[in-house]
C-alpha cells in the first residue's frame, strides 16, 4: 500500500500538527497514504445525506461546508471547511451520512480510502489520537456555534466567525497579518449563523464603519484584531491549537 | 380581515429606514422595511423586519413590492395553523 510521498497531503500533516505533535515516522506514514486527487466545481456535493462512503475527503484547496436542506429550500450550514480539514472523517466510524458536504468554491480534494485510514490508525495510535483530537475540536467548534446562534447578536456572531476562520487558516499557513481569503457569500454566512443576508449585509457595513474590517473581492482584512475579539468575546481556547498550548 | 399600512421610520442601525407598520383589524402584525441601495440586487425590496404571531418567520422573506408582502401576510394570517400552533401550556 506504499506509494511515493505526495506533497499535496502535507496540508493534512500541517493540520494535524496544529493540534497534536507528530514524529518523523508518523509524518512519513501519512505521506504514504494512497489518495486520489480530484478538482471540484463550486456548489458540488462531495457526499450526501444517507450516503455510505468508503472514503474520506481531505480538503487541499478551496472551501466546503457541511449542510442540511430543509423544506421550502431552507439550508442550514453546520461548519465551514478549509484546506487540511477532513470534514467527513466521521464516515470512518459512522457508516451512514447524517448530513451533506459540498464545495462552496472551486476546490481540490483528496479522497482517502477508509481502509488506508484504518490501517494507518491501527499502526500509529498517536495518529488515531490526533484524528480523535480533531473530532473533539470539531465538537468544541459546534458548541461555540450553538452559543453564537442561540445567544450572540448578529454582529457578535459574524465577528466570532471571522476570528475563528482566521485562526483556522493561520494554523495551516493560509493566513497571516490578519488578512485572509474569505471566498464565501453573504448567503453562506447567513445560512451558517441562522441570519438573513439582509442582516449580514448590515453588520458587514457596520463592522466596516467601525474600522474593524474591510471585506473586498473575497479578501477579509482585520484592521483591529483586539477590538474585533473584544466585540464578540472571542476566546480561542476551544480551538485547542498547539501554538496556544505552547504559549 | 383587512390590512392597513402606516409609514414609519425604523431605526435598523443601517440605511434601511423607510418602513411600513402592517395592521390587521387594528392589530400590529408586521414591520416591513424598504431595503436601501446598500443591498445591491435586492435594493428596493421589502423585508419582513419583524412579524408577530402567525406572521413570525425564522427566515424572514423579502418581497418585490408591498402588494406581494400583503398577500403573503394575508396567507399567513389565514393559515389554519397546522404545524404552527403554539406549544401547549
Amino acid at each position: 500500500m506504499t506509494s511515493a510521498p505526495k506533497p499535496s497531503i502535507d496540508i493534512l500533516i500541517r493540520k494535524l500538527e496544529s493540534i497534536a505533535p507528530l514524529s518523523d515516522e508518523e509524518r512519513r506514514a501519512i505521506e504514504g497514504l494512497s489518495i486520489m486527487i480530484r478538482p471540484l466545481k463550486p456548489d458540488q456535493d462531495i457526499v450526501r445525506d444517507y450516503d455510505r462512503p468508503s472514503q474520506c475527503c481531505l480538503m487541499l484547496e478551496g472551501w466546503a461546508c457541511r449542510y442540511k436542506l430543509l423544506s421550502q429550500g431552507k439550508r442550514q450550514i453546520f461548519s465551514f471547511h478549509v484546506p487540511g480539514d477532513i470534514p467527513d472523517l466521521q464516515s470512518l466510524h459512522l457508516n451512514v451520512m447524517d448530513h451533506s458536504l459540498c464545495t462552496l468554491t472551486p476546490a481540490t480534494v483528496a479522497f482517502i480510502p477508509h481502509h488506508g485510514l484504518h490501517e494507518l490508525t491501527a499502526r500509529f495510535p498517536r495518529i488515531a489520537a490526533a484524528f480523535w483530537r480533531d473530532t473533539l475540536v470539531d465538537a468544541a467548534i459546534f458548541r461555540e456555534w450553538m452559543v453564537g446562534m442561540g445567544r450572540r447578536s448578529a454582529e457578535e456572531a459574524i465577528a466570532h466567525l471571522f476570528c475563528e476562520m482566521y485562526l483556522k487558516l493561520q494554523a495551516v499557513g493560509l493566513a497571516q497579518n490578519h488578512i485572509y481569503r474569505l471566498p464565501i457569500t453573504q448567503s453562506d454566512v447567513a445560512d451558517a449563523l441562522g441570519l438573513t443576508n439582509v442582516h449580514v449585509n448590515r453588520v458587514l457595513k457596520e463592522l466596516r464603519t467601525k474600522g474593524l474590517i474591510t471585506l473586498m473581492g473575497g479578501t477579509l482584512q482585520v484592521h483591529d484584531w483586539t477590538e474585533l475579539t473584544k466585540l464578540c468575546d472571542f476566546d480561542p481556547t476551544y480551538l485547542h491549537l498547539e501554538q496556544q498550548r505552547a504559549a | 380581515m383587512s390590512l392597513h399600512l402606516q409609514p414609519v421610520q425604523v431605526a435598523t442601525g443601517s440605511d434601511d429606514t423607510e418602513s411600513q407598520l402592517v395592521f390587521a383589524d387594528g392589530f400590529l402584525v408586521a414591520v416591513l422595511v424598504h431595503l436601501s441601495d446598500d443591498h445591491g440586487d435586492e435594493a428596493g425590496m421589502w423585508f419582513l423586519e419583524a412579524g408577530f404571531g402567525r406572521v413570525d418567520e425564522i427566515t424572514p422573506p423579502k418581497f418585490a413590492d408591498l402588494e406581494e408582502a400583503q398577500a403573503w401576510i394575508t396567507r399567513r394570517l389565514h393559515d389554519n395553523g397546522v404545524g404552527r400552533q403554539p406549544a401547549p401550556g
